[in-house]
């Protein structure tokens, strides 16, 4: 079976900015992607070139083993970085008009959206004006009306901005369900514990250029499987039998215990039975890299931490509406 | 197919179905039956014009003459008189609400009679003074004019007859100012016939001939000739198009800022390709417009059944003005589109419009030019030029001298190829426009993202 998206050498330039350059790329069907990197990393420009919005000025691609979206447009469900809904048209209506466009049959309609927005908690909204929803609530609509017609790939641009914390659990279950149905995920983010919750598969974009591209599970062992988090038993307790360890390299304190950073080549499921006999431990972990720590080490190579920083409060920052500079 | 017209159902059923638009629909036939009804009623009781008319009168012929052809009962008479001449042409229909005698049309049409009292003054009065109190604002009478007789306006001298100054204060009526002249003829005249000792009834007989109802003769028919038709006709037909074309136009252009404004643009671009979404939104507002002009030309054909004139035009017109519409819609349609993928908002989209604004106005500047001659050299190239030739043929073909056939199905032809070629310019900026957020393109930028795209 071909995958589900395929991207090769693809580059897209607005004056003088390139804003994806030179992309490969391949996401298996049934795979959950997270797309990743900071505003302006050239994530939503790749998204609308899958979707056939825009067109890359070089390269191939491939969606659902079409060479455009627009062959494939009602098997793919897509929420756009930027989204809004018909303010005066009622819920119902509006999941009706683009149900429609998605190929839905109109006696399959009703039951699809009553069911939907059950799912979703909005049961007693389908006769609302869509200006009458909280932006949460007009955030679910829009999701509702990316699934409802059981894609078989879910691009999802930036989801989860602008939800409360409640709301943007919802649309992870949500996330979650599709992905159980079968459908392939692709979502991009600039917020990495949503990709670390989300993904099995990380692509880190950076000035259009892809820096990384590994399942997650390879990621954090490649980039620091010797770290271990440590908390004694007894906070007061001394640490230093711990340093004294042959397999210990480094021990540093962190909040309410400390982190251990083993010698080169020891294995972890061995060394943790030794720490935990040479000081008694309350809580003893490996200790996961972040992908946001992951990210800026590529990145900056280790540089300067005035560009650590930099990068740091870019990933922070809100994906506001931006426009494309042509 | 079908997703392109699922757009156009939703872009008809989204703006037909509005309050705003129905009442936006009536609007136009209700002015119009203010305007028919109301206004000469407000007319007919308005505040009576009264006031002194001062008159210096070296001749001492003129004065006597004018008190009597500026009484209310000669005022009267005069404008009975003159709406019935107006009313010979109009049809049987339109004659029987005015009133065949035209007194009840006169008063319509002109209001109150005014109340004159002519005032003599000295044949050596000072004019200085006398032009002061026209500017004498005290209490009492209003003063309305000042009249100084020529000494040779009733007897000629070596020149020939002499005639009159006359001197108005400001914002005196046009109507109260049009009776003193009208009285002023008369009254010189009267003067200089008893100065020559003619027989005024007997001259008055001589020079009346009544103004009677021509037949217009065609090759099949004869018909009585409605004054006015002629010239309306062409008007009525270049508004229509006006009416279709921009209540569309209008439309395409709010509900494009509205989706991009609301950012709902990109949701549908999911769904459906940006030439998908034109071509949507195209044909539902184009049903809109054809709706509301099928409502205009059902109410003017109703108007011209009830009065009796429906049989003066030539019904082909109308499979022209469609035609004309479709050109003229697609074209300034495409346009108001591609504004509205472009900008932010409407205040945004307003200047941009000015420029189409400017040229869809165009035949408005040259409707009376053109109407009258309607084959002139300068009517038969701006019917060449689009977008305004459809306006510019329209007006031509429901003038009295229709152009010849070639005319017309080149300038359709014109227009068809004009449809093609702003469409095509039109989908390639709305494709790049519709996610364009920020400062709106300059003319230069969409001409670079048409060559590009």
């Amino acid at each position: 079976m071909s995958a589900a998206v395929l991207l090769s050498g693809v580059t897209k330039t607005f004056g003088a900015t390139r804003a994806v350059d030179h992309l490969d790329l391949v996401v298996p069907r049934g795979a959950v992607y997270g797309f990743i990197g900071p505003n302006g990393a050239g994530k939503t420009t790749t998204i609308r070139m899958m979707m056939s919005i825009i067109f890359p000025d070089a390269g191939t691609l491939s969606v659902l083993g079409h060479a455009s979206a627009l062959d494939a447009k009602d098997r793919i469900g897509y929420l756009p970085e930027e989204r809004g809904v018909y303010r005066k048209m009622r819920v119902g209506a509006f999941l009706t008009y683009l149900g429609r466009l998605k190929g839905i049959s109109e006696g399959e309609l009703p039951g699809r959206i009553r069911r939907g927005l059950e799912r979703v908690g909005l049961g007693d909204c389908e006769g609302k004006r869509c200006e009458e929803l909280s932006k949460g609530m007009q955030q679910k609509v829009q999701f509702l009306a990316a699934i409802m017609h059981e894609p078989d790939l879910l691009i999802l641009d930036e989801p989860f901005s602008g939800l409360d914390p409640v709301s943007a659990r919802t649309l992870r279950l949500l996330v979650h369900e599709e992905h159980q149905r079968g459908a392939t995920i692709l979502f991009s983010t600039h917020v990495m514990p949503h990709a670390e919750e989300l993904c099995d598969h990380v692509v880190m974009m950076h000035r259009g250029k892809k820096v990384l591209d590994d399942p997650l599970s390879t990621i954090r062992r490649q980039y620091d499987p010797r770290a271990i988090r440590f908390e004694p038993l007894d906070r007061d307790a001394d640490l230093s039998p711990l340093a004294a360890l042959p397999e210990v390299e480094r021990v540093s304190q962190a909040d309410g215990g400390c982190e251990i950073l083993l010698v080169n080549g020891t294995n972890p499921a061995s060394a943790i039975p030794r720490l935990a006999s040479a000081v008694p431990a309350g809580r003893i972990e490996i200790a996961r890299p972040r992908l946001e720590d992951i990210f800026i080490r590529i990145v900056t190579g280790g540089s300067a931490a005035a560009d650590t920083e930099v990068l740091r409060a870019q990933l922070h920052a809100g994906a506001e509406p931006k426009a494309v500079p042509v | 197919m079908k997703k392109i017209l699922l757009v156009a159902v939703r872009e008809f059923t989204a703006t037909v179905f509005t309050r705003a638009f129905v009442l936006g629909l009536m609007l136009t036939p209700a002015i119009g039956a203010i305007g028919a009804t109301l206004v000469p009623r407000m007319m007919a009781r308005s505040v009576q014009v009264q006031g002194q008319i001062a008159v210096v009168d070296p001749t001492g012929a003129v004065g006597g003459e004018l008190a009597d052809a500026l009484s209310s009962a000669r005022i009267t008479a005069r404008r009975t008189d003159q709406t019935r001449q107006v009313l010979i042409q109009a049809p049987e229909s339109v004659r029987q609400v005015a009133g065949n005698d035209g007194g009840r049309a006169a008063r319509f049409a002109l209001g109150s009679v005014p109340e004159f009292t002519i005032v003599q003054r000295p044949p050596d009065a000072d004019l200085k003074l006398e032009r002061a109190w026209l500017t004498d604002e005290q209490a009492g009478p209003r003063h309305l004019a000042l009249i100084v007789i020529h000494a040779n306006a009733v007897r000629a001298g070596a020149d020939g007859y002499g005639e009159y100054d006359l001197f108005v204060p400001p914002n005196v009526d046009d109507r109260v100012e049009g009776e003193i002249y009208q009285g002023l003829r008369e009254a010189i005249i009267g003067a200089r016939i008893k100065a020559q000792a003619l027989d005024r009834a007997a001259i008055d007989s001589l020079v009346r001939v009544a103004r009677v109802k021509s037949v217009t003769v065609t090759k099949n028919d004869q018909r009585q000739t409605v004054a006015g038709f002629n010239m309306l006709l062409p008007g009525a037909f270049a508004v229509l198009l006006f009416i279709g074309v921009m209540t569309g136009g209008q439309a395409l252009l709010t509900s494009t800022v509205e989706e991009k404004s609301s950012r709902v643009i990109e949701i549908l671009l999911s769904a459906v390709s940006p030439m998908e979404l034109l071509a949507g939104k195209l044909l539902g507002q184009m049903a809109v417009s054809l709706l509301a002009l099928a409502f205009y030309v059902g109410l003017g054909m109703a108007l011209l059944v009830s009065f009796a004139m429906f049989g003066l035009f030539n019904p082909w017109l109308l499979v022209y003005l469609l035609i004309f519409f479709l050109i003229a819609y697609f074209v300034i349609g495409a346009m108001m589109l591609t504004v509205g993928s472009v900008v932010n908002d409407m205040r945004e989209a307003q200047s941009m419009m000015m420029p189409i604004m400017l040229l869809i106005m165009t035949p408005w500047l040259f409707w009376l030019p053109i109407s009258r001659e309607p084959n002139s050299t300068f009517s038969t190239i701006i019917s060449f030029v689009p977008p305004v030739n459809t306006f510019t043929m329209l007006l031509r073909m429901a003038s009295n001298t229709p152009p010849p056939w070639w005319q017309v199905w080149t300038s359709i032809a014109i227009g068809i190829a004009s449809v093609v070629a702003v469409l095509w310019c039109a989908a390639k900026v709305f494709r790049i426009g519709l996610l364009m957020y920020g400062k709106p393109p300059d003319f230069a930028t969409m001409i670079r993202w048409i060559r590009a795209a």
